[in-house]
């Protein structure tokens, strides 16, 4: 087990390392970080100034490696930069450094402070909306099998899979909050019941796709395995029915749940790009279009490294919550 | 197929059971279209009726994206700026007519030396909202801290004419020679050469003076970018708190020198986009809308109920497309002038009513010397461009196509019109779709790109801002040129040079209209229209007015409180049966 966990931990930081090289490199491609951060109003003057102070004006191997920190920092506005004894310091991720933003005057690591626990709170929000609407849509579609009620909910599945949030997010708000105004039009709101009320109908749009899917994934495996001896052999004993649904044949059927939301845990972040657009939700993804577009180099590092993370931290979870659940599963390499 | 009684006799009754619960949804679907609220057509409130002007109330404005700092010698955009606005003074403001006007300077600067010094006298009573007052010695330490290297402020070019400011910027002085502090009311600047766009520069973000003990006591807790988070100004509202990406809340500022009723609170809300403050607004949950939603700005155009609370006005800026004078064809002027004849804008119009008018010269409609009536204006004229065609030897049109480079779906759509018009001409055009990362990039550099959308929007409003950065053959460089239609003409240059030291506001304006003759003949750009910009406000918002310099300007506005919610029944008779 440990010896899974290790391997499977230095496999992850070697996608995360061709990532970020790559991410990296392909910045310098799509612009001129300076120039596109500076704008289009921007004087030539400012512009070389910029680079300037941000090391822009080094080959960008180098930068790569100062960012890295395995080479002294070129970073001209970083504290690292000059050493008390006046040699060049370090100011990479080694050094646990994300650098500044170049568009937000204020440290990589403050702005993804800011934002990522607004994320946190629609993505775990929303996991729990699937969840619940999920597991129980299933759990009643399997038991009343192929009777209207059981029709009905596999057509809201198809439906809410089929339909994207970009489309149901804008009607959504038009008619709960807008019309009906029975929740915000969009925003995070100012103290923490605020957040809460503000992120309901964000998370719930969230949700949709991901409870159709365990709707569907729970109606089949519970199907499964009602047929199995040894939920039959719980039947004949005269066990009562909620009684065999719950302690017998949910908990297997959960297993490829929980698979299904290790790995659906970095697309809850990226999907939430799009719903946090819709619903003005000041988080992660609205910083990483807005890095993008505005090409702020040290951001966009920053939300790349985080997203590999999550998705190796994702995966990994699943395989030993897998494994966990199920005695039958070995985790080895 | 045989079938057994039993299911014969069920088959029915599943059928009724269907239609049934199908006539229930549609009774139930008929219900909700039927009670469905509807969006109010009017203001959803009117404010108390109150005549004279009175403080109190909270008033909530929104962008569509973030608020970078709230330190001015950053401020660079526009939401920063209107932030720093309510936050900050400078020595110079402009009216709503645009004209220069004292701020923190009791008058206006007296000029000496061939408009190379200028003295200014600060006003009596202005405070920091620490409560200490603002002497010549403030706004020397903050000019210093703009320039200085260690800063780092894109403001810089703005003032290096100041005599010692590039030697300084550099770190080989210790101060700037040319700003003199003479008493604590008084201080002098000292240019290397007469330059009157210097005024504009004081007038800028960027000079707006900070407190010096709280700047220092701050970047010794927090690092250099604290000041941006916790601005200790001398404007009309003081800082209250700033949740990042969310809102930034001021609270007005008793002390301030120029006492007028003003609201207690002001919300800046940030990343609201143009959707969802426009319902916000509709909802009468926002005070004041700037660029709303193209559904909404419809909407309100329409709308009579909404006529006196709107306001639409041409904003300082100008599009066009960008023609590469060093690369074939449009190294020939008649090429350039036949584009700019052949171009049909008033299909621009069409395209998006009331949100633009068709450009014909470089300086936007409220930017003095523009003139409608300029002989060399540009505008559409088939026969003129045929001709031009024919003067540059091409009377069947360019054997080769031209590429046009476009930065989004907007300009595709634009370009697909001027196609068809360009065809007409002979010329054939290529689009060539690029990120506007590439684009700033590319066309920095000289011959790369042919031909491409392009604009300006205003840093201050002065022909200089417009024709000197654009035109000028300085702003060339083999990288990162700001003329990037690299278009060189001496007698510009000339031109140009003489009317940035005039002192003579007449003789000032009379050589940019010459100059503004000679760009709109010469067409390195192919003008295409100046956009139009629609603020609508509360019925209870007063005393705002879209400002021409400033684009969300709410330092006088007041509330009518308390508001009061109106039926929308009044509004009935006015859409008609």
């Amino acid at each position: 087990m440990i010896r899974f966990i290790l391997l499977r931990a230095m496999w992850g930081v070697l996608v995360i390392m061709s990532v970020v090289t790559l991410v990296f490199f392909l910045i310098f491609v799509a612009g001129d970080p300076a120039v596109t951060v500076l704008g289009p109003q921007a004087r030539a003057e400012q512009i070389a100034d910029f680079k300037a102070k941000k090391g822009l004006d080094q080959p960008v191997p180098a930068q790569f490696l100062s960012y890295l920190g395995v080479m002294p920092c070129v970073r001209k506005d970083s504290p690292k930069y000059e050493r008390d004894d006046g040699s060049r310091g370090f100011c990479g991720i080694l050094q646990g450094d994300l650098g500044e933003s170049y568009s937000h005057h204020e440290s990589v690591a403050a702005v993804i402070g800011h934002r990522l626990p607004r994320t946190l709170l629609l993505a775990s929000l929303a996991v729990l909306f699937e969840l619940i609407i999920g597991l129980s849509a299933g759990v009643i579609a399997a038991l009343r099998r192929n009777r209207w009620s059981d029709t009905l909910i596999m057509f809201a599945t198809f439906v809410g899979i089929s339909l994207p949030t970009y489309v149901t997010g804008p009607i959504s708000l038009l008619l709960f909050a807008f019309l009906l105004g029975w929740f915000p039009f969009g925003g995070y709101g100012v103290d923490p019941l605020d957040h809460l009320y503000h992120a309901l109908l964000p998370s719930l749009i969230l949700a949709v796709a991901g409870a159709a899917t365990y709707a569907r994934v729970m109606r089949g495996e519970l199907i499964e395995t009602l047929r199995h001896d040894h939920v039959r052999t719980a039947k004949a004993k005269g066990m009562p029915m909620s009684r065999v649904v719950i302690k017998h044949a949910i908990r297997n059927a959960l297993l490829p749940i929980v698979t299904l939301i290790g790995l659906s845990l970095p697309f809850l972040v990226g999907g939430a790009i799009i719903t946090e657009k819709i619903f003005a939700w000041p988080g992660l993804g609205l910083l990483t279009i807005e890095s993008i577009e505005s090409l702020d180099a040290p951001v966009i590092m920053a939300v790349v490294l985080m997203f590999g993370v999550a998705v190796q931290m994702g995966n990994l979870l699943a395989d030993i919550a897998v494994a966990a659940l199920d005695p039958r599963i070995r985790l080895e390499d | 197929m045989r079938s057994t009684p039993r299911t014969e006799r069920r088959r029915p009754t599943r059928w009724m059971t269907g239609a049934a619960a199908l006539v229930a949804a549609a009774l139930l679907l008929g219900w909700v279209i039927a009670n469905f609220p509807r969006a109010p057509i009017g203001p959803r409130y009117v404010g108390a009726g109150h005549q004279t002007p009175r403080s109190g109330g909270t008033f909530i404005f929104a962008a569509g994206s973030n608020i970078h700092t709230l330190d001015p010698h950053f401020a660079y955009d526009t939401l920063s700026t209107a932030a720093c606005r309510l936050l900050y003074d400078g020595l110079l403001d402009y009216d709503y007519d645009g004209n220069m006007i004292p701020g923190l300077a009791a008058e206006l600067p007296k000029m000496s030396d061939g408009g190379r010094s200028f003295r200014f006298t600060l006003r009596n009573g202005i405070k920091f909202h620490n409560g200490r007052e603002i002497t010549a010695e403030d706004i020397s330490w903050s000019l210093h801290r703009l320039l200085s290297e260690r800063i780092g402020s894109p403001g810089y070019p703005f003032f290096k004419s100041i005599q010692g400011a590039p030697a300084y910027h550099r770190g080989e002085a210790d101060r700037v020679e040319g700003i003199v502090v003479l008493d604590e009311k008084t201080i002098e600047f000292h240019l290397d050469e007469a330059d009157q766009t210097f005024l504009n520069a004081l007038a800028m973000p960027f000079s707006y003076p900070l407190a010096k003990e709280h700047v220092e006591k701050l970047e010794q807790a927090e690092g250099r970018d604290a000041v941006g988070r916790h601005p200790v100004g001398s404007g009309p509202f003081t800082f209250s708190r700033w949740e990042r990406g969310v809102q930034v809340e001021f609270e007005r500022f008793e002390e301030y020198w120029a006492p007028q009723a003003r609201p207690d609170r002001m919300i800046f809300l940030e990343n609201i986009s143009s959707d969802v403050a426009s319902a916000r607004f509709r909802n009468g949950d926002l005070d004041v809308v700037y660029r709303p939603s193209k559904v909404t700005r419809l909407f309100l155009r329409a709308s009579e109920a909404w006529a006196p609370y709107r306001a639409e006005s041409p904003s300082a800026s100008v599009f066009a497309l960008g023609l590469n004078c060093e690369l074939p064809p449009f190294d020939d002027v008649h090429v350039r002038r036949a584009v700019a004849f052949a171009l049909d804008r008033s299909k621009l119009e069409r395209l998006d009513p009331g949100q633009v008018i068709a450009a014909t010269q470089i300086l936007p409609p409220m930017l003095a010397p523009h003139d409608p009536e300029l002989p060399t204006r540009q505008g559409f004229d088939l026969e003129r461009a045929k001709e031009e065609m024919r003067l540059a030897g091409f009377p069947d049109g360019l054997i080769e196509p031209v590429t046009l480079w476009v930065r989004g779906e907007g300009e595709v759509r634009a370009a697909q019109l001027f196609q068809q018009d360009l065809k007409a001409i002979g010329i054939e055009i290529e689009l060539k779709m690029v990120s506007f990362a590439t684009y700033l990039k590319e066309t920095g550099r000289p011959r790369v790109a042919q031909a491409a959308f392009t604009g300006w929007h205003q840093d201050f409003p002065d022909p200089s801002n417009f024709m000197d950065i654009l035109f000028h053959s300085r702003s060339i460089h083999p990288e990162n040129s700001e003329n990037r239609s690299f278009y060189r003409n001496p007698k510009l240059d000339a031109i140009l040079d003489r009317a940035r030291p005039e002192i003579d506001r007449e003789a000032r304006l009379a050589l940019y209209a010459q100059a503004n003759a000679i760009l709109a003949d010469e067409a390195p750009w192919a003008f295409l229209y100046y956009p139009i910009d629609m603020f609508a406000w509360q019925p209870y918002v007063k005393g705002f007015r879209p400002h021409p310099v400033w684009l969300n300007e709410y330092r006088n506005v007041w509330l009518d409180l308390p508001r009061e919610r109106v039926s929308q029944s009044i509004y009935e008779q006015e859409t008609g049966p």
